[in-house]
C-alpha cells in the first residue's frame, strides 16, 4: 500500500480499516485505486453523517454560539479593564466571567455531544466569527485575543463530550439553575443571552437520557 | 420503502448466506448487476442498513489473501428480509403492464 493510501486510511473509523483494507487486498486492488477507493469511502461517511439533523444543528450552534461569546467576551474585558481602574463593581464582573465560563463550556459540550463526527466542520464554523472579529478589531488599550477568552472553556467543554464523560443528573440541572441564577443576579436576562438556555437545556436533556437505563433508551 | 441499492446489497447478501462479507458482496454483485460497487457505496449503505436493524455486522477470520485482516461479516434480519420482500413485490406489481415485463411488443408512448 503507498504512503498516500496509508494516510487515507487513517481516516477511516478503526472497525472499518481492517474489513476495507482486506477487501481491496482481496480484490487485488494497488496504488492509486487503493487511495481512490478510501477517499471515495471517507466522502461518502462524511455525507452521509450530514443526512441527519445533529451535524446541522451543531453548526449552527458553533457560529451563533462562537459570535455571541466574542461580545461576551470583549464586554468581560472592558468591564475587567474598568474594574482594574477601580470604576466597576467586583461581584458585577465575577458574574459575568462565571457566566462565560458557563456559556462557552456547555456550549462546547452541546455542540460535540451532539455531533461528535463533524466537529471538524463545527470548529470551522467556529472559528470563522472569531478570525474575522481578531483580524478587525482595534482597541489600543486591549489585546486582540481578549475576545477569545470564552475558547479555553468551550474547549474543555467540547473535549469533556470528546471523551463521552457523564454528567450526573443533578451536576447538570444544578450547573442550569445556577446559569439561570447568574444571569437574574447579574441582570443578563436579555435577548441575545436567552440563546444560551438552548446549551443548559441540552445539557440537562444530554443527563437525563445518558443516565437512563439502555433497555429503556432502546425501548 | 428500500432504495434499489440497499435492495441489492440484501439480496446479495441473503444470497451468499453464511459467506456474505465485503469483498464477496462486491464480487457477486459485479457478476448479477453488471456494474462496479465501490467500496464506498458498499460500506455506507451496509452501516445505513445495520442503523435502520436490516443488517447486522461482525468482524469475522482473517485470512492471508486478505494480508491477515479481518473480514466484517453480514447478515440479513427478519426486517431486512421483510423489506426486500415488499420491495420485489412493489417492483412486480408496477411492472406487470410494462412490455418487458408481460412479453408484450414495445411501444413508444
Amino acid at each position: 500500500m503507498s504512503p498516500l493510501a496509508e494516510m487515507a486510511a487513517i481516516l477511516i473509523s478503526p472497525e472499518d480499516r481492517d474489513a476495507v483494507l482486506g477487501d481491496l487486498a482481496e480484490a487485488g486492488a494497488g496504488g492509486w485505486s487503493v487511495l481512490g477507493s478510501l477517499l471515495g469511502l471517507v466522502l461518502r461517511q462524511q455525507m452521509e453523517l450530514w443526512r441527519e439533523w445533529q451535524p446541522w444543528v451543531a453548526g449552527s450552534m458553533a457560529f451563533a454560539g462562537s459570535l455571541l461569546l466574542l461580545c461576551v467576551s470583549f464586554g468581560l474585558s472592558v468591564d475587567s479593564r474598568q474594574l482594574l481602574r477601580d470604576e466597576g463593581e467586583y461581584g458585577s464582573v465575577v458574574c459575568e466571567a462565571l457566566l462565560m465560563l458557563a456559556w462557552a463550556w456547555t456550549s462546547g459540550f452541546m455542540v460535540v455531544s451532539l455531533s461528535g463526527k463533524t466537529r471538524w466542520a463545527s470548529c470551522i464554523l467556529c472559528a470563522i466569527p472569531c478570525l474575522s472579529c481578531v483580524v478587525r478589531f482595534h482597541d489600543a488599550s486591549l489585546p486582540r485575543v481578549c475576545v477569545l477568552l470564552f475558547l479555553v472553556p468551550a474547549v474543555a467543554g467540547a473535549v469533556h463530550a470528546v471523551r463521552r464523560a457523564r454528567l450526573s443528573r443533578r451536576t447538570a440541572l444544578t450547573l442550569a439553575v445556577a446559569m439561570t441564577a447568574l444571569m437574574a443576579v447579574w441582570g443578563g436576562m436579555y435577548q441575545r443571552n436567552w440563546f444560551f438556555f438552548v446549551p443548559a437545556g441540552w445539557l440537562v436533556f444530554h443527563a437525563e437520557r445518558s443516565n437512563r437505563p439502555r433497555q429503556e433508551i432502546s425501548a | 420503502m428500500l432504495g434499489e441499492f440497499e435492495y441489492m446489497l440484501i439480496t446479495v447478501a441473503a444470497g451468499l448466506g453464511e459467506n456474505a462479507y465485503g469483498a464477496a458482496i462486491r464480487e457477486e454483485f459485479d457478476k448479477g448487476a453488471g456494474r462496479k460497487c465501490s467500496i464506498g457505496a458498499l460500506y455506507t449503505t451496509i452501516e445505513r442498513l445495520e442503523r435502520k436493524g436490516m443488517l447486522r455486522t461482525w468482524m469475522g477470520e482473517a485470512t492471508a489473501q486478505r494480508g491477515g485482516r479481518a473480514k466484517r461479516m453480514v447478515r440479513v434480519t427478519p426486517k431486512g428480509m421483510h423489506a426486500a420482500k415488499e420491495f420485489y413485490e412493489a417492483m412486480m406489481r408496477v411492472s406487470r403492464n410494462a412490455s418487458w415485463a408481460a412479453g408484450k411488443p414495445e411501444r413508444a408512448s
